[in-house]
């Protein structure tokens, strides 16, 4: 499933990097037709899911009553309803990609922003604004974590580069145990300044304070994740190495910072204005990968709309199971995530016999 | 040569343990047959039955509740964790008072350094009941929130007979009754109530029976819906579930206050289209509680007083 091991892949052009994958992408990938038709059912389904989304909460909302002008109803729907749902897609196709250019960048499909740091950084650095500067504003917060998730994603980038073997296992249990690292750091200053619990309440993906007025930043990931299928094969490039890429007459340094930037971007808002919602990167492009192959510019819009609709699907689930209490969103995609993530392990095991 | 020397060496040890084990057992008769007056009561909490010194000299609380009841009844505190103390406790954050740990976690050196004759736990450090009892006697005052007043009246009623100002408790707690019973009868009149807290942006419920169900189950006011939030956490709720609840009172416990990060007031989580349509809201009926008060200290003498006076105060 992941690139094959050797560094040079040898003639592959540009656009179609990394070459077809092996084993049982190939056998699986017939049962999918890779037309715009199954990408606009698959974008159906997902609207199908938003408009569930949009009708499912504890006031009253009906299309009966929003149809006869119900001005309760309709008031509730734009202030909470919306905005909620709109949230859920932002997020999710956002993490989603966020985890694909991640898993190009450090050329192995089991990376993301939660596994590498890059989450960690951000909660760090929003601990330290919220120490330092307490009652700061959400752009000072949203600055501040952006700048500490870059640190820690170029970080792990940079021990990756030094890493002499880029083994499958090795890369991602490096990110594992500087995130860890960084976790480690932040728990400590919250334990010293009586925050944990605040941390937790942060950490926790949760859209149930979303409401008018209060998830607009997240606009900013929207544009971010179309800038990143933009620029999708550009990644897939600098992942093979700064020759390679500059052999190809592009300049690596910059396309490296553009996806630390959009990456830490992402994440930091992200969890500035929701929580983190862990394996979300990790699932959803290596799902769309099994389905698909791995050609980078035709599984981005997959991966946004696959990620888009399993995160409304999570919300949808941890809003009605409690009802009208909710679960935080998180846990959800937690529980679901690593059960998906089992089974792709396991899977790929049974494929190697 | 070295194996004559090793077996030395362990003789020697055997000898001076046993030695050690046989002084300790003298002494500890000693002092048992020197004090024929009764000392001790003992207590029955939440984990047990301890024996506990009257008039214990050195007195460490976790348990803020416990440490208001002591210094409203003029009792010398000497270890408390390190928080964020309301004003009514404010001389206890300073160094005067030894700091042995946080709210959940107990600095153990600290407090075997300072060999206290009493440990006061409750919910909190709960768990760290065997450690603390090896050090020196612990009791557990955790309020029992199913039934807060008279696990409040019990725990008070413990602290009183310990030092021996039982008295000067009933006394307050007479008057604590009295209060009850004024904001009950206003009440009757308020119409229903929600009490919800902030953290962080995100809202929780708590209904009666939870840790503020005070509220509720002693002051009387008629909850706006049934929570089943059992124990010290609330259900995750949304400005909707608010709107569509619609409570004529609305209690607002800031977290994020009680814990010292003035990030997001609760008053600005409260203020939107939605809760702002609420009759809480229309009717100027959002009272925010005192954090500190409510979340960190809870069931003392002089707390508890205060609590109902601010509910008193919200609903008349």
């Amino acid at each position: 499933m992941s690139a094959p091991a050797a560094p040079a892949p040898g003639p592959a052009s540009p656009p179609a990097l990394p070459p077809p994958s092996t084993s049982a992408a190939v056998t699986r990938r017939r049962r999918f037709p890779r037309t715009a038709a199954s990408l606009a059912l698959g974008s159906a389904a997902v609207f199908v899911l938003a408009v569930a989304s949009m009708f499912i909460g504890v006031s009253d909302v009906s299309l009966p009553s929003l149809l006869a002008g119900d001005p309760v109803a309709w008031q509730v729907f734009w202030v909470s309803r919306v905005p909620r749902t709109l949230s859920i897609i932002l997020a999710g196709m956002a993490l989603s990609v966020a985890g694909l250019i991640m898993q190009l960048m450090a050329r192995n499909k089991f990376v993301e922003p939660g596994t590498v740091g890059t989450v960690e950084s951000a909660s760090l650095g929003i601990l330290v604004v919220t120490v330092l500067l307490p009652g700061a504003s959400m752009i000072m917060k949203m600055s501040t974590a952006t700048l500490f998730a870059a640190a820690g994603t170029a970080l792990f980038l940079l021990i990756l580069r030094r890493l002499p073997m880029r083994n499958t296992l090795i890369v991602p249990l490096v990110g594992i145990m500087l995130g860890g690292v960084i976790s480690a750091v932040t728990t400590f200053f919250a334990y010293r300044t009586d925050l944990l619990q605040t941390l937790n309440s942060w950490m926790v993906g949760d859209f149930s304070g979303v409401l008018r007025g209060r998830y607009e930043l997240l606009w900013i990931v929207g544009i971010l994740t179309v800038i990143g299928y933009l620029a999708a094969d550009r990644f897939t490039v600098a992942g093979m190495g700064a020759d390679f890429t500059t052999n190809l007459g592009l300049n690596y340094n910059r396309v490296m910072m553009l996806g630390l930037v959009i990456v830490s971007l992402i994440s930091a808002v992200v969890v500035v204005s929701v929580g983190s919602i862990p394996f979300l990167g990790l699932i959803v492009p290596n799902l769309v990968s099994l389905m698909i192959g791995d050609n980078v510019r035709r599984a981005v819009p997959w991966v946004a709309v696959f990620g888009a609709g399993f995160v409304l699907a999570c919300d949808i689930i941890g809003r009605t199971i409690r009802y009208p209490y909710e679960i935080p969103v998180g846990v959800i995609v937690s529980a679901i995530g690593s059960v998906l993530f089992l089974y792709l392990l396991l899977r790929k095991r049974a494929a190697r016999g | 040569m070295k194996n004559t020397l090793k077996s030395r060496i362990v003789a020697g040890t055997a000898l001076a343990s046993l030695l050690a084990l046989s002084a300790c057992g003298a002494e500890t008769a000693a002092t048992a047959e020197e004090a024929p007056e009764p000392t001790n009561v003992t207590v029955e909490h939440a984990q047990g039955t301890t024996e506990v010194p009257v008039n214990p000299e050195t007195v460490y609380t976790f348990d803020l509740g416990a440490l208001d009841t002591m210094d409203a009844l003029d009792v010398d505190v000497d270890g408390v964790p390190a928080a964020n103390f309301p004003d009514s406790l404010s001389k206890f954050a300073g160094d005067d008072y030894t700091k042995i740990g946080s709210m959940k976690e107990p600095d153990f050196e600290a407090i075997s350094e300072g060999a206290p004759d009493l440990i006061i736990i409750s919910g909190r450090v709960a768990a760290s009941y065997e450690e603390l009892s090896k050090i020196a006697p612990t009791i557990d005052l955790s309020v029992d929130a199913a039934d807060p007043m008279a696990s409040f009246k019990e725990a008070t009623g413990t602290l009183g007979r310990i030092f021996d100002k039982e008295e000067a408790a009933d006394e307050k707690l007479a008057a604590i009754d009295k209060r009850i019973e004024e904001t009950k009868t206003a009440a009757a009149d308020a119409g229903t109530g929600l009490v919800v807290m902030t953290s962080g942006g995100e809202m929780t419920a708590y209904g009666a029976g939870s840790r503020f169900g005070i509220i509720h189950d002693v002051l009387g006011v008629t909850p706006v819906a049934e929570i089943k939030s059992e124990g010290k956490h609330g259900e995750s709720v949304t400005a909707e579930y608010i709107a569509t609840k619609n409570p004529d009172n609305l209690f607002v416990i800031d977290r994020d206050t009680a814990v010292g990060e003035s990030g997001e007031a609760a008053v600005a989580v409260l203020d939107n289209e939605l809760v702002n349509g609420t009759n809480a809201a229309k009717n100027d009926r959002i009272t925010t509680l005192d954090a500190n008060s409510w979340y960190l200290v809870g069931y003392g003498l002089t707390n508890v007083d205060s609590m109902v006076t601010e509910v008193q105060n919200g609903i008349s």
